[in-house]
């Protein structure tokens, strides 16, 4: 029962991360350094 | 509903005392000029390393020794059973935090690419645009500068703006140090690292607006690091290489993994600078890193000997220039009415990640929580240690002392009087701040 009231809570806590934009845009920084990264490589 | 179901109690409007409004500022201004202090000095004993070794490898070592100073002084200022009862209360933070971590990775090295091919005096002005990019998230994202008034928007704006000219005109200076042909690589490379630690202090705002203390915040941002940076080394370097290239490095070690342990210091500045003063002003205050590497550079490794009138001139200028900018947006602290925006901004992230109000409220205003405004989970006694602390603090110091023995210091001309009046001055900025930070907050 706990482990199951876990789970819902991590799945809803990724949800809400997901839908944040807030974290897409350092989330898209982020893949464009390693473009960059490894151009310069 | 995109709400983390949790037991979250109503949030209700409460503003900070003006007076604690004010020496929270004045403390994060305080916090941002102690940054800029050990962030610049950071830069130096990366200077005693052979140009031999690959910018990922140096990039993996500095990281090693961030990866301990973020496990070690966490546990030795508060233990990490307080960095447990955060988790519990803004478990959703662990991801920013490791993403946080992931960027300051790829940046880092992408500094030390940039270093090597255009030199400290035109890298850093260059990653220092950060700053502006910083103001624009704040303002974008976090209501910072609203309702702040035309003052402080030119104090702020202006200030930022004044830096990056003063940070230029130091570029130009030296700019005779750049390699031919490498240029571009390196411009570009300082440009996409300013992009990402601009982008960078996002992760931070989100944090320290939830209230989430810096000290648990960079415990999970190390993390981020060090995966990061040992997937870049093996995936680029390759593992035997690579452990060759440490086995051989082992006399730099030291020096390496010590710019990493002082940067984390300046780093835990500029992280309480950021939550006190927001990031539109915190990042330009702990961007005053590019005088104090200036003064080693010039003062310890004779950098710019023999350089023409014109050249000192323009590093006068330059200094100037940023030490003004400096004191606009330092003189430039939110207003109560700017403030309570910013609060707008905590109550909105509270209620979308399910935290409670207390514990917002409490880190916002940079004091304990009431016990009897929370729940069991958040019962972590402050300042108590535990073994696992002090095996911590005993495992960092005995490995930074066997990588001492190892260490030597290379033939190059080194003014050892000045390095030491600039450590006095930095251990004399760490005392004073991190005391001033202790009586006011207790380090939250």
């Amino acid at each position: 029962m706990l482990a199951h009231a876990a789970d819902r809570a991590s799945r809803s806590l990724f949800r809400v991360i997901a839908t944040d934009i807030h974290f897409w845009i350092p989330f898209a920084v982020l893949i464009g350094g390693f473009v960059l990264l490894d151009h310069l490589h | 509903m995109n709400r983390v179901e949790t037991e979250t109690s109503a949030v209700v409007p409460s503003r900070m005392l003006p007076t604690r409004l004010r020496t929270l500022q004045a403390l994060g201004i305080f916090c941002g000029f102690a940054a800029g202090a050990w962030l610049g000095g950071a830069e130096a004993p990366i200077k005693l390393v052979n140009p031999d070794i690959s910018p990922i490898t140096v990039s993996l070592i500095m990281v090693f020794g961030v990866f301990l100073a973020r496990w070690s002084v966490p546990a030795f200022i508060r233990g990490t059973s307080q960095v447990h009862s955060d988790v519990l209360q803004a478990p959703h933070l662990v991801v920013w935090a490791v993403l946080a971590g992931c960027m300051w990775a790829v940046a880092n090295t992408l500094t030390i690419y940039a270093i090597r091919n255009v030199g400290l005096s035109i890298a850093f002005p260059l990653w220092n645009t950060n700053s502006l990019l910083g103001i624009f998230w704040g303002f974008l994202l976090f209501n910072e500068l609203h309702f702040a008034g035309w003052k402080r928007w030119l104090g702020v704006l202006g200030g930022a703006v004044c830096m990056f000219g003063g940070a230029t005109l130091l570029a130009i200076a030296s700019a005779h140090q750049a390699a031919p042909g490498k240029a571009a690589m390196g411009i570009l490379a300082a440009l996409g690292a300013g992009i990402l630690w601009g982008t960078m202090y996002v992760p931070y705002r989100k944090a320290y607006l939830t209230g989430m203390n810096p000290l648990s915040f960079i415990t999970f941002f190390s993390v981020g690091e060090l995966v990061t940076m040992t997937l870049l080394a093996v995936g680029y370097r390759g593992a035997t290489p690579l452990w060759h290239e440490l086995v051989g490095a082992r006399a730099v070690l030291f020096w390496l993994m010590l710019g990493g342990f002082v940067w984390v210091i300046g780093d835990l500045f500029q992280q309480y600078a950021t939550k006190y003063v927001g990031i539109s002003r915190g990042i330009p205050l702990s961007n005053t890193n590019q005088l104090w590497g200036l003064l080693w550079g010039l003062l310890v490794f004779h950098e710019l000997r023999g350089g023409s009138q014109t050249v000192y001139a323009q590093v006068a200028g330059g200094s100037l220039l940023m030490a003004m900018g400096a004191v606009a947006i330092a003189l430039s602290s939110a207003t109560e009415r700017e403030h309570s925006s910013w609060q707008d901004a905590a109550d909105r992230e509270g209620q979308r990640y399910g935290v409670e109000n207390e514990y917002v409220r409490a880190g916002l205003e940079g004091r304990e929580m009431q016990k009897g405004k929370i729940t069991d989970k958040t019962a972590a006694t402050p300042g108590t240690r535990s073994v696992l602390d002090w095996l911590l603090m005993l495992v960092t110091t005995f490995l930074f002392a066997v990588l001492a023995a190892m260490a030597r210091l290379p033939h190059m001309e080194i003014a050892l009087g000045w390095a030491a009046a600039l450590v006095v001055t930095m251990l004399v900025l760490l005392a004073t701040c991190g005391i001033a930070l202790w009586r006011t907050t207790r380090f939250r």
